[in-house]
Formats: structure tokens, C-alpha cells, sequence
């Protein structure tokens, strides 16, 4: 079945179709050939179940946030502030966007609001300074996947809340993954464009006042992580409120060092309708498929499958990572995480491992499916901030960074503390 | 002939010990050529208030979860598990056995399904961080509750009902988002509500969560008369009796665990302070369900329902509503 | 030309219905923050979940079909790329067909589910109560409106290509959108 489906994937992706409309189209397929069961009886209420909640309202409301970051000015000045520190380094800019996607995962809960919002400055910087298309927008997109480790995280509080693990602690422990994550991308950028120096582009030095005075423009991003953060961990909004309180930061902040006018609510309440739409197909598309494969068996085929290879702890998680890096190829990751949850989670718990460090391991291989075609969104959003160029360019960029997503599952395996360190010292 | 089964939260013990052995090995042992595909509610990411529905459209074959799920399409079942009407297991059951009869009616003419059995969710109790000794102490607290009655009767004792998914309350009764939370004793230990509450009040505010079995009814239709005696009788005595029979252990090893008072067998017990309720305290509550919450309930179900309820669960737990 | 006008129209339209959505999700955002704040003073509006959850559904529905207009429900461009203008052409009719057939299948699979909340007079199950005909109607308009619309834009497209007009079809149902709204 799941072979069928990947290939019927394929297939109809090829044809362009849009992606929401192909997930419908396989949970169609997998109900006419898969289930004796009359599944699409139960599309109306898929529809309504999985686009009625709460939490994913938070997406709309990150990514208005980062729409009036972008609008207001306050994006690019972080942008430009961002490159003033990093750009001496060799890949230059590419740096920038790695640094400025860091800054925005702290006050974003959702990868793709992420990347929409750091796609959006740096794309016209990357043609009129002359870089490699490739790996300019590959950092972009890879950056973006940060958004869902570095708090707040709306993919966290789906872990959290289908594992009943502790919200907050899952987000401290992401912390420094994602931390370390960002460093890794931009040692990895270093080491290629040391041996490559083309991809880079210019590398560039500013005089150390003009980098003292860049810092003030960082104020505000640190305000509005400090606010919705701050929220969060004082008791005053829940993890999903908080996306609430970060809008009304960046209005704040907005009207304080950018400017608020009509053409610019206008045009960032259009934005976040049109990103949010787009999501949403897919999101639902994918919830109506996901009914379709779990009723058809997906669940037994996964638990036969475990359960045949009679592993221990290391072998099970091995095999957990390799089903997450192929299933995050072709399932859009929030209905990855709805699906795989109760069906891996008990599985690894059962060999000994925490879950809150399980979460975060999660995360990395999500942050993954994120970017690896052919459904990955964020590789569609960087590539919808495009002017020219086609995908493939995206895609190719993205590779070093998946190899660094790898080290980092490694190194979570190896040295479960770069997780379970920072929660547990706060204690 | 193969049944399509969906069956409740996969991660709690309901699920794992009770209907997974019972769909999957029992039944198929006791009907002869029965085969069983089991899945539950969560794997498939089904809403909660649609599990019912797509049974009675036909979507899968046997479907059970809470009932207080579906009450938004039937508000009259929240008849069948009104809180602090029963304090024991043996009392829950009698009141669940005189509901019978309505929530197959209920379930025959709202879901298109046949009720098979009824099964409880350990007994919903109260958590608080903060001192409280009495009822009246919940005044102006700020509540966590799932369910209607339950919320409609918080608010009827003065305490504010707040909506937080599970999973962020252990945050929310930290920081004072929420003071107290009601969910079972079972499900707050195991998910470490004792590390951010300290007081354990261990009346059911929240009922005992009952669970529903039920088959679509044009698939119970369909099979012969000998079939469906063969499942009435094995669901009776291989999943209803022994899920019920341990009801009452689960309560008493829970609060022991959660409060170190007695034997706690699943685990490390924790020190919370269990509050003692009084009589009269006790008996002002039962008056605000009687007088206020009920009939309100009353008023929603329409019909004769009230009358029915009276006449059944009313007469057992000795309840009537004016 | 006369399809040209009623793309316009149809463009002008969706863009006053997402700027109300927007509006609307910007209203449940001051929603939260004033409950989030009232229960910092010690009282509540309630509820705030639930609502939310409404707004979701609803927003994302009557924010689809501006979405389509602005080409911005992701396509995979591999294969269709390479193609001539005509190819390109078949690829975004055929894949308009088989989106407006879908659209169309979800919003009518979408009435039974207000049927449903109609004929049981279904409440949330929750201490608002909330009749849940009261968001289920607008959601099942917003689903039935982007079903009319992908209908409407595939049949103008479909005549613009049997008039010998394929290349100009590309800016109404490509794969790319116009890049004025992300500057
Ligand atoms: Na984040
Ligand atoms: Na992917």
C-alpha cells in the first residue's frame, strides 16, 4: 500500500496537479482499492474536523507576524544588521539568511512562516549581489526548518499534546539543538564555499561602528522573542495563545520603528490569508489521506513491520529515523507527526528512551521532510518568493543542509544531552 | 466476515488492556469465522464529536469512545453520566445499567448503531494547586473541565471554567493559567499533574467518563440471530464485567499512588494532600446538580427525557429532578 | 477579451473576500490577547478555543479560492515546464479540471455534514453551546464558493484556449504566481 501510494504521488505530482488536490486524489485511490470500506463518506467531516482547530490557528497568526515584520521594514533592517556581523565569512549574504531564519524561529512557531518571512528579504539581495541561486535559497529554506525547533513551536505543542509531554520543557530542550543546527548550517556553508569559492559570492567587512550601530536594529526582533517567550514561561498565554500575543508585538514594534498604514494591514492580511490557504490545502488534503491509509491498515503494516524486526533500543531507533526520512519524502509533516505518533512513540518509549528527547530527535527529521521534494513546503515557499529559476535550484541547495540535519540525528543519538541538558538544569 | 473496528485512546489502559484483547483475540476465538481489523479513534485522527457519526454512516464497523463526545448531536446522553451521583464502581455501573436502554434508543435513533456495551474511563476527579478544604473553596477558582455537565456544574458551585488541552495543563496549573483541572486520577498520575498540583479532591466533578460500544446497525442488522447473541454475550462477560471489575482497584491504587495513602502499585506514590469532603458539603453540591444543572440538562434533551432519566438512572442513584 | 474582464472581476471580488477574512483572523488574534489579558485581571472571556477553532475553518475555506486566483495553491513544475506554450496550456486545463472535480466532490460530501447539525440541532459540546449550524453554514458557503469559482475560472480558461488564446492563459492558471504581493 504505502509503495502504491508513493508511486501515485509521483505520478500525479508530475502532472502538476496541485499538491493539496493530489492527496485528496490518493486518499480517493486508497479508498477504492485499499479499505472495503466506504471511506469518502467521511470527507465532509474530515474537512471540518481538521480545518476547525485551535491550534492550527496559530500558522495565520505567525505568519501575519512575519508579514508586518516585512512590510513594516523591520525584517529587512534585521536582515541588513544580521549581514553587517556575518557577511566577512566565506559565503558572505548566505550567511545572513541562515542568521536572520535563526532570529525569526525565535519569535515564529511554524517553519513555513519562517521561510515565507526570511524568503521574502533576502531573495531581491541574492540576484542584485550576484550568488549562486542554489545554495542562497537552499539556506533560506533549510534556515526556515528552524522555526519548528528554536521555541516557540506550534509542531511541539502537537508532540507534546498527542504524547501529553510537557509543552514548555520540550521547548527548552529544543533550544540548543536548534542553536546548534543554525551553527552547523553555517559551518557547512563555510566549508563549501572555502573549496567553491564561486557559490559564495562577495564576502564583505564593515567598519566595527556600523556593526555596534546595526545591533540597536536587532532590538526589536529580541523584544518580541522576549515577549512571546516571556508569555509563555510566566503563566500568561498558552503555547498557542502566545502566537496572539506575538501579532500584537509586532504591531507594537510595527508602529514603533517601522509604520503602520492601510496599504500595509492591507497588503500583510492578504499575504497571510493567501500563505494560509495554501497550507491549509495541504494540511487538510493530507488529514483526509491519513483517514484513508489508517483505516486501511497503514498503523498494522507499521506495528508488523517494528514488531517483525525484534530490535533492541539502538536498532529501534535507527529503524524509526530511516521510516521518518522515507515517509517525510511524501507525507506533509503535521499529519507525519499526527499519524506516526501513537503508533512510534509507545515503540521507542518501550526501549527506555525519554520523550522528551524523542520529540526533539523528531523535530530534526521533520525539520528534514520539510525540505526533501517531493513534498516539502518549504522548498515551495522559498521557491514562490522567486523571481526566476526553477525548483531543482532549491532542492540542490537544500542537500548540504539535509547532510547537517543527518549529523545532528546522529549526534542526538549519541550524546542524548544536547537535548535533555537545558530542561533538566532548570529544574 | 470481517469487522472494522476503531477503538478508543490508544494510550490508555481501557484500550490496551481491555478492547485490544477482546476485539482482537477473544471475540475472533468465540465467533467462528470473525476476523477482526482493529485501529483506534487517535491513529486514525478522527474529530471527537465524529467518531459516532461515521459509524452510523457506515465508515467503519464497530466504533467505541466516550460518550460525552457525541453530545453535541445528542444532548440528551448527557444524561447517562452526570457527575456525583456515583461515588464507587458499583454504584457507576448500577447507574450506567438503569441508562442502558436510553443510550440504545439514543444511539438507535441519532447514530444509526446498536449500543453494545458501556464500559467506564476511571472516575474524573479534581486537581488543584492551592489549598482548598471545601467545595466553596472552588469559588472564583479558575477550572480546567472537559464535558458540558461537568462544566455547567463548576459554574454552578462559582468556579470559572477554562478551556486547556491536556497536554499544556501540567504548564497551565504551574503558572496559574488554570487552579485546578479535572481528569482522571490515573491520567494525572501518569502524566505528573502531582509535580504542579497539591491538593486531590477525589469526588467524580466529572462522572466516570463512560465509554460506549456500538455497532452500526445496518452491519447488526446483517448478521444472523446466533452471531449476535454470540458477540452480546462474550462482550458482556469478556469486556464489560472485567473492565468494570477493575474500576474500582484502578480508584483506590490511583489516589494512593497520587497521595502515598495505601498500597500504590504502578509506580512511586506521591505526597498530595487528599481533601476530605463532609457531608453537608457534599449534599449542598448534589443540590445544585439537583436543582440547577439537571434541570438545565432537562431543558436541552427535550422530550421525555427527563422523565425517562427519572424513572431510571434517577430511581437508582435517587435522584430526582423537579 | 470578455474573459480577461471576468477574471478581473473575479480577482476584485476574491480580494475583498480574503481581505475579510484576514480581517476576521485578525479580530480572533485581538480575541485571544483580550481574553489572555482579562485573566491576568482575574476574569475570562471563555470560550477563546473554540472560537478560534471556528475561525479556522471558515477562514481557511473562504480564503481558498484568492489563493487560485493569485496561483498560489503549490504545483510541482518539473515535467509542465519543459513544455511548449500549448502543452503548458493542456497541463493547467487538465489540472484545473481535476481540481474544480474535487473541490466540487468536497463541498458536496461537506452538506451532509450541516444536515446533520441541522436535523439534530447539534450544539458544541462545550460551555458556549455554540449552535453549530451558526459556523458550519458559512463553512460549507466558503467550500460551495471556491467550487464556483474553479468552475468559472476553468470554463474562461478552457474557452480562452478553443479561441486560439493559450499563451495569455498562463498569467490566469500557471504555475507561478506574480510577485507584487511579497515586495
Ligand atoms: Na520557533
Ligand atoms: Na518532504
Amino acid at each position: 500500500m504505502i509503495g502504491a501510494v508513493a508511486g501515485g504521488l509521483l505520478g500525479l505530482l508530475a502532472l502538476s496537479i496541485p499538491v493539496g488536490i493530489v492527496l485528496f486524489l490518493l486518499g480517493f485511490g486508497v479508498d477504492a482499492f485499499f479499505s472495503s470500506f466506504p471511506l469518502s463518506r467521511g470527507l465532509g467531516n474530515m474537512v471540518w474536523s481538521s480545518s476547525n482547530s485551535a491550534t492550527l490557528i496559530a500558522i495565520p497568526f505567525f505568519v501575519l507576524l512575519g508579514e508586518i515584520l516585512v512590510r513594516s521594514g523591520v525584517a529587512t533592517r534585521t536582515y541588513a544588521a544580521l549581514d553587517r556581523w556575518v557577511s566577512w565569512l566565506p559565503g558572505g549574504l548566505i550567511h545572513a539568511n541562515i542568521a536572520t531564519a535563526t532570529m525569526f524561529s525565535a519569535t515564529s512557531g511554524s517553519s513555513v512562516a519562517t521561510a515565507a518571512t526570511v524568503a521574502t528579504v533576502a531573495m531581491p539581495q541574492a540576484e542584485r549581489l550576484g550568488y549562486d541561486p542554489k545554495l542562497f535559497s537552499g539556506a533560506i529554506a533549510a534556515g526556515g526548518t528552524l522555526g519548528i525547533m528554536i521555541p516557540p513551536s506550534i509542531n511541539l505543542i502537537v508532540y507534546g499534546f498527542l504524547t501529553q509531554t510537557s509543552i514548555p520543557r520540550l521547548f527548552l530542550a529544543g533550544l540548543v539543538p536548534g542553536l546548534a543546527l543554525a551553527l552547523a548550517f553555517m559551518g557547512i556553508t563555510v566549508l563549501i564555499c572555502v573549496i567553491r569559492p564561486s557559490l559564495g559570492g562577495v564576502r564583505r567587512t564593515f567598519p566595527i561602528q556600523q556593526m555596534l550601530r546595526a545591533l540597536l536594529d536587532l532590538g526589536p526582533i529580541i523584544l518580541l522573542f522576549g515577549l512571546i517567550v516571556g508569555s509563555i514561561y510566566r503563566g500568561w498565554a498558552t503555547p498557542t495563545e502566545a502566537a496572539a500575543v506575538g501579532v500584537a508585538g509586532a504591531f507594537l514594534i510595527a508602529a514603533l520603528f517601522g509604520g503602520i498604514n492601510g496599504a500595509m494591514l492591507r497588503d500583510s492580511l492578504l499575504g497571510t490569508v493567501k500563505i494560509t490557504s495554501m497550507i491549509m490545502l495541504i494540511v487538510i488534503g493530507a488529514s483526509f489521506l491519513n483517514f484513508t491509509l489508517a483505516s486501511a491498515g497503514l498503523g498494522r503494516e507499521i506495528t508488523t513491520f517494528m514488531d517483525g524486526m525484534g530490535l533492541g533500543p539502538l536498532g529501534t531507533i535507527l529503524v524509526v529515523v530511516v521510516l521518518y526520512i522515507v515517509l517525510g519524502f511524501f507525507i506533509e509533516t503535521l499529519s507525519l507527526m499526527v499519524v506516526t505518533i501513537p503508533i512510534i512513540v509507545p515503540l521507542v518509549l518501550e526501549q527506555g528512551y525519554d520523550p522528551i528527547w524523542f520529540g526533539i530527535l523528531m523535530i530534526v527529521l521533520i525539520e528534514m521532510a520539510l525540505i526533501t521534494p517531493p513534498v516539502g513546503l518549504n522548498l515551495y515557499v522559498v521557491q514562490g518568493a522567486r523571481k526566476s529559476g526553477s525548483l531543482n535550484e532549491v532542492m540542490l541547495g537544500t542537500i548540504p543542509y539535509v547532510v547537517m540535519m543527518l549529523v545532528m540525528v546522529a549526534a542526538l543519538i549519541a550524546l542524548p544531552d544536547i537535548a535533555l541538558w537545558l530542561p533538566a538544569a532548570l529544574e | 466476515q470481517t469487522l472494522s473496528v476503531v477503538g478508543s485512546w490508544s494510550s490508555l489502559p481501557l484500550n490496551q488492556q481491555y478492547e485490544t484483547p477482546f476485539w482482537t483475540e477473544i471475540l475472533p476465538a468465540a465467533v467462528p469465522g470473525l476476523e477482526v481489523e482493529m485501529t483506534t479513534h487517535n491513529q486514525m485522527n478522527l474529530g471527537l464529536g465524529d467518531i459516532y457519526p461515521l459509524l452510523g454512516q457506515g465508515v467503519y464497523d464497530v466504533a467505541m469512545t466516550v460518550a460525552d463526545y457525541a453530545v453535541s448531536d445528542a444532548p440528551e446522553l448527557e444524561g447517562l453520566d452526570v457527575p456525583l451521583v456515583a461515588l464507587t464502581a458499583d454504584e457507576a455501573r448500577a447507574m450506567v445499567e438503569a441508562a442502558k436502554p436510553m443510550v440504545a434508543d439514543i444511539f438507535r435513533d441519532r447514530f444509526n448503531a446498536e449500543m453494545l456495551a458501556i464500559a467506564p474511563y476511571p472516575p474524573q476527579v479534581v486537581f488543584c494547586n492551592g489549598e482548598i478544604a471545601t467545595l466553596d473553596d472552588l469559588t472564583g477558582l479558575k477550572v480546567r473541565a472537559s464535558g458540558r455537565m461537568t462544566a455547567k456544574l463548576l459554574e454552578a458551585l462559582g468556579a470559572e471554567g477554562v478551556n486547556v488541552s491536556f497536554a499544556e495543563v501540567p504548564g497551565a496549573l504551574q503558572n496559574g493559567v488554570v487552579d485546578c483541572a479535572v481528569t482522571g486520577a490515573g491520567s494525572g498520575y501518569s502524566a505528573g499533574w502531582w509535580e504542579v498540583s497539591t491538593h486531590l479532591l477525589p469526588l467524580p466533578l466529572g462522572g466516570w467518563d463512560s465509554v460506549v460500544t456500538a455497532m452500526n446497525l445496518d452491519k447488526w442488522n446483517s448478521l444472523d440471530a446466533e452471531t449476535q447473541d454470540a458477540i452480546r454475550t462474550s462482550i458482556k462477560a469478556d469486556f464489560e464485567d472485567p473492565a468494570w471489575a477493575a474500576a474500582q482497584g484502578a480508584l483506590v491504587n490511583d489516589i494512593a499512588c497520587l497521595t502515598g495513602n495505601g498500597e500504590c502499585a504502578s509506580g512511586e506514590a506521591r505526597s498530595m494532600t487528599l481533601v476530605e469532603v463532609s457531608d453537608a458539603d457534599f449534599q449542598k453540591a448534589r443540590d445544585i446538580l439537583t436543582t440547577e444543572v439537571l434541570p438545565e440538562w432537562a431543558d436541552r434533551a427535550g422530550g421525555d427525557w427527563a422523565q425517562r432519566w427519572n424513572d431510571s438512572v434517577g430511581a437508582v442513584v435517587g435522584v430526582t429532578i423537579e | 477579451m470578455m474573459e480577461l474582464i471576468w477574471i478581473d472581476r473575479l480577482r476584485r471580488i476574491n480580494r475583498w473576500v480574503a481581505l475579510a477574512t484576514g480581517a476576521m483572523l485578525l479580530a480572533c488574534a485581538a480575541f485571544v490577547l483580550a481574553d489572555i489579558i482579562l485573566r491576568r485581571l482575574g476574569s475570562s472571556l471563555g470560550g477563546t478555543d473554540e472560537i478560534a477553532g471556528y475561525a479556522m475553518a471558515i477562514g481557511t475555506a473562504w480564503g481558498m479560492s484568492y489563493t487560485l486566483l493569485e496561483l498560489g495553491h503549490v504545483r510541482i513544475d518539473l515535467l509542465r515546464s519543459r513544455g511548449g506554450t500549448g502543452l503548458k496550456a493542456m497541463a493547467d486545463i487538465f489540472s484545473m479540471i481535476v481540481l474544480t472535480a474535487t473541490v466540487t466532490f468536497i463541498a458536496i460530501q461537506a452538506w451532509p455534514v450541516v444536515e446533520r447539525s441541522l436535523t439534530n440541532s447539534s450544539r458544541a459540546n462545550t460551555p458556549l453551546e455554540t449552535p453549530l449550524i451558526w459556523v458550519q453554514v458559512p463553512w460549507f458557503a466558503g467550500w460551495i464558493w471556491f467550487a464556483t469559482v474553479s468552475a468559472l475560472v476553468t470554463c474562461l480558461a478552457l474557452s480562452m484556449v478553443l479561441r486560439g488564446r493559450a499563451e495569455e492563459t498562463e498569467a490566469i492558471i500557471g504555475a507561478f504566481a506574480e510577485q507584487e504581493t511579497l515586495q
